[in-house]
């Protein structure tokens, strides 16, 4: 695997993100798959964030712990970061007359070979009558030159964005020449060596999961979003809200979090595709109305970002802790489905598939993601829509209207336990949709019968939802070592199990270990479970390994609740921090030794 | 979607249910309830062209006891809920129905945001002053010093002057009206209908079992009608004067009217210029264009 890390850290506000995009876009562009990883505190100026960026030739799905560069501006992160760097790797600074008082760091340094550059940014930036804002370009140009590629790369990214300014772009190219000049002077026998690049990743796409999300949304076929800010949810808001005008959705910032769900519900019992997005406490507070889509059948898509609790926990950094929250939340028993994103793929692709099962089963849908895929930077192939719109029982036509009676809304005859949906302004027979145990025309009814019989039918649709999900997908690594999905169920070392945003550094980690027979069993669908799958495979493997980012290994609760399965190990991460590559292959390592 | 209005238009028995009442004697519902389905006969709307959404409450027991479709949701949530539907199909008139326990206690934030919102939509308020299905407890419109149940020596707790924060939010329709006189609650919630934008309707309305205070008897000797008097619904602060002052009479009556501001959704850069509703919008949307930023 040849892959690549640059670390870019500093307070918050002072660029890091800027430095980050510009240097993964022009890296992309350039023939590179890159993978980018955020990390930052809750506040707006100040606290340290960083932004590492991995880069390959092949495939990657995740960030190393270790990077080869770490470009810091502050002090703070020269101390913070120091060890973050391999052996040899380059420690980019700007901080005057900075020196390492801690001999443990000048320890480190000397056994490590690291190479400590100070860049006197202030300084040039003074020379060219420049504001400080243009250091992250000539930041971004110093570390171009060392990654050895070519300035008018960079040049055209800087013309796309200030362009229109004539007198910016002057001082931006000023900027780029003495970042170059700095390299030429100060390193020019220091090089961070990419591979080759690969011209397939040039034209591919270079997005968040957020912002993925937010393109399954619109390519579902959703007209309403109505979301109240929360991190890590936030940014899907932000992002539909960026490109209303070019979709016409209604993007509506609700007074709280209950008012979004509700307005969403409304509006998808109107009859158009709706959604909400939150996070944990904001889902908490949606749960009511959850549970009251669960009995009077309205179809209702939540997308849950996850990040850790309990309470506001740590509000801007991932977690899957919300998976029993969200199989079990919601007074009285209902029908729902849970599923997980894991990348901008599938944070694209699924949206469709929530929709269409919220609408076919007529139930409350719960997406969940994570902070870790919310923001994470991905090269993705083209985003293709395989699905298409499904919306179930809607009945739309002026035949089927007119052949509807009343009680054909809820009635407990069906078979599947999915009635006839049809919408206000219809014209035909007009029902209550209703929140009170109801007869089949949603009149109230509390007898005894009634109720055991509306029960039988709602849940009937848990059983049909189950035969008709797709399986967990399996992954395997192929003859020319690419982890791929695969039908196969062969003697294994290693089985493991694991669904949402590990997915990434699982499938990295088994690509490093290709001299082991390592399956990936990856849980999409979540509540209703299948387990045949994990069945079969945990027959043909030595081993079974739960990977999860929760303290109490929640999908392996419900699998063992559901087939009473059991795992040789777990591998569970509360920490916060997004899962890496290197920390799962030492992990699996010691797992298969032991 | 667009919905013609039928020439000849529905009769009160189109909205008829099989559904026994369930209402207590002299309730304020009973009347209510009359009035919405005679102001929906004389607007023409058929009950499958409009959508009754109700919270939980003795009034939400009317869900089941007339007809067109209807959505009986959650305590408190039924502005938020209707409006949701509004924004999505503006083509079908939504009116939410809710009680004064929920709407000025756990729901109030939902009131006071859908009036600065100005959402194209109806809200009734049963305005009984108590929370009756769940036994007769004070609610924020309760008079205080009432004894209530599980307040045996009187509400401690200031009332609410439900109009003075009604229009300090800058409403575009404000009307009172009383569960005695059905003509003109018709005739109000008509005008509310038709309204453009949010139209508040507060329907003051007797509690034989629970309240003990705004009696049917005192409502009667204290409603008097504004508009026949002459008011000029217009008038902001005329309006405002005469809804919150109810010290010696009750002014009820279309009070205040602001015509022609933009409603919500009339507001939403992205909606200039659509001619369909996001109802007929729901299709597969190629995101070709949407992803040329992100090469």
């Amino acid at each position: 695997m040849n892959r690549v890390s640059i670390k870019i850290v500093g307070a918050q506000g002072q660029g890091v993100n800027s430095v980050g995009e510009m240097c993964a876009k022009g890296l992309k562009r350039r023939g590179y798959c890159v993978f980018g990883d955020r990390e930052y505190m809750s506040l707006i100026k100040g606290g340290h964030s960083s932004y590492q960026l991995d880069i390959s030739d092949t495939q990657i799905r995740s960030s190393c712990s270790q990077a080869d560069a770490v470009v810091s501006f502050n002090h703070d992160g020269i101390e913070r970061n120091l060890r973050d760097l391999k052996p040899g790797g380059i420690l980019l600074h700007q901080t005057l007359q900075w020196t390492f008082k801690n001999p443990e760091d000048q320890k480190f340094l000397e056994e490590n070979d690291i190479h400590v550059l100070y860049l006197p940014t202030e300084e040039i930036l003074r020379k060219l009558n420049a504001k400080p804002i243009l250091g992250n370009v000539l930041i971004t140009s110093v570390v171009w030159a060392l990654l050895s590629c070519f300035k008018e790369e960079l040049q055209e990214l800087v013309r796309e964005q200030f362009g229109h300014k004539k007198d910016l772009l002057e001082l931006n190219f000023a900027c780029i020449e003495e970042g170059w000049r700095y390299r030429q002077e100060h390193a020019e026998d220091l090089t961070i060596a990419l591979p080759e690049p690969d011209e397939r990743w040039k034209h591919q796409l270079l997005l968040t999961g957020s912002q993925a999300m937010g393109l399954g949304i619109i390519s579902a076929g959703c007209r309403v979003f109505a979301s109240y800010p929360m991190t890590p949810a936030s940014p899907l808001m932000t992002y539909l809200a960026d490109v209303q005008k070019e979709s016409g959705m209604v993007i509506k910032q609700a007074e709280d979090e209950i008012t979004a769900v509700q307005m969403t519900v409304g509006a998808m019992h109107a009859g158009t595709r709706a959604a909400t997005g939150t996070s944990g406490g904001g889902y908490d507070l949606m749960t009511e109305t959850i549970s009251l889509c669960g009995i009077s059948e309205t179809p209702l898509v939540i997308v849950l970002a996850q990040r850790p609790g309990p309470g506001t926990g740590l509000p801007t950094w991932t977690a899957q802790g919300d998976l029993l929250m969200a199989v079990h939340c919601g007074h009285g028993e209902f029908p729902r489905l849970v599923m997980s994103v894991s990348d901008a793929e599938d944070s694209f692709a699924l949206m469709m598939e929530a929709f269409n099962f919220a609408e076919e089963y007529q139930i409350p849908v719960t997406v969940l993601t994570d902070k870790h895929t919310a923001e994470a930077l991905y090269t993705v192939f083209a985003l293709e829509q395989h699905g298409a719109v499904r919306r179930g029982r809607l009945v739309t036509d002026a035949k089927g209207l007119s052949a509807l009676k009343s009680t054909d809304r809820y009635a407990p005859t069906a078979p599947d336990g999915i009635s006839a949906r049809w919408l206000p302004g219809s014209n035909a027979p007009t029902y209550c949709a209703q929140g009170y145990e109801h007869a089949a025309d949603g009149s109230f009814d509390e007898s005894a019968a009634n109720a055991v019989a509306q029960m039988h039918k709602r849940m009937q649709k848990m059983v049909t939802l189950k035969k008709a999900l797709p399986p967990p997908e399996f992954f395997l690594l192929s003859d020319d070592g690419v982890a791929r999905q695969s039908d196969q169920c062969s003697a294994l070392d290693l089985l493991l199990v694991g669904w949402g945003s590990t997915k990434g550094a699982i499938l990295d980690a088994m690509e490093e270990m290709q001299n082991m027979r390592i399956g990936y069993l990856h849980y999409t669908y979540l509540w209703p479970l299948r387990t045949e799958r994990l069945l079969e495979l945990a027959e043909q493997s030595q081993k079974t390994v739960l990977i999860e980012g929760n303290q109490q290994g929640q999908l392996g609760m419900l699998l063992q609740q559901e087939c009473d399965v059991q795992f040789d190990q777990k591998i569970l991460m509360y920490d916060g921090r997004s899962p890496t590559v290197d920390n799962i292959v030492a992990a699996l390592r010691s797992s298969f030794v032991q | 979607m667009i919905i013609p209005l039928s020439a000849n238009g529905p009769a009160m028995n189109d909205y008829s249910s099989p559904q026994t009442c369930t209402w207590c004697d002299g309730c304020g519902n009973h009347g209510i309830w009359t009035a919405i389905k005679r102001a929906l006969v004389e607007l023409k709307l058929a009950p499958w062209q409009v959508l009754l959404c109700f919270d939980v409450g003795c009034h939400g027991n009317m869900s089941d006891k007339l007809a067109g479709y209807r959505f009986h949701g959650l305590h408190g949530r039924v502005i938020p809920l209707a409006a949701g539907a509004a924004i999505a199909n503006p083509s079908v008139p939504v009116i939410a129905i809710g009680g004064d326990g929920a709407s000025f206690s756990e729901g109030i934030g939902h009131l006071v945001h859908s009036i600065r919102s100005n959402y194209n939509m109806t809200f009734v308020l049963h305005n009984n002053a108590n929370y009756g299905l769940t036994t007769g407890q004070a609610s924020a419109l309760t008079w205080q010093g009432q004894k209530m149940n599980t307040a045996p020596f009187g509400m401690p707790e200031a009332t609410l002057n439900s109009m003075d924060l009604v229009f300090a939010l800058n409403p575009t329709f404000v009307a009172r009206g009383w569960s005695g006189n059905i003509k003109q609650m018709t005739a109000i919630l008509a005008a509310a209908i038709q309204h453009k934008g949010f139209a508040y309707v507060d329907m003051l309305q007797a509690c034989p079992t629970y309240n003990k205070f705004a009696t049917h008897e005192w409502l009667l000797e204290h409603c008097y009608d504004a508009n026949a008097e002459g008011h000029d619904s217009s008038d902001f602060a005329v309006a405002r004067a005469l809804a919150v002052d109810t010290s010696q009479r009750v002014a009820t009556g279309i009070l205040y009217q602001a015509q022609g501001v933009p409603h919500f959704s009339e507001r939403l850069e992205s909606r200039k210029g659509r001619e369909t509703t996001p109802v007929d919008e729901v299709k597969q949307v190629d995101v070709a264009a949407f992803t040329e930023r992100f090469v």
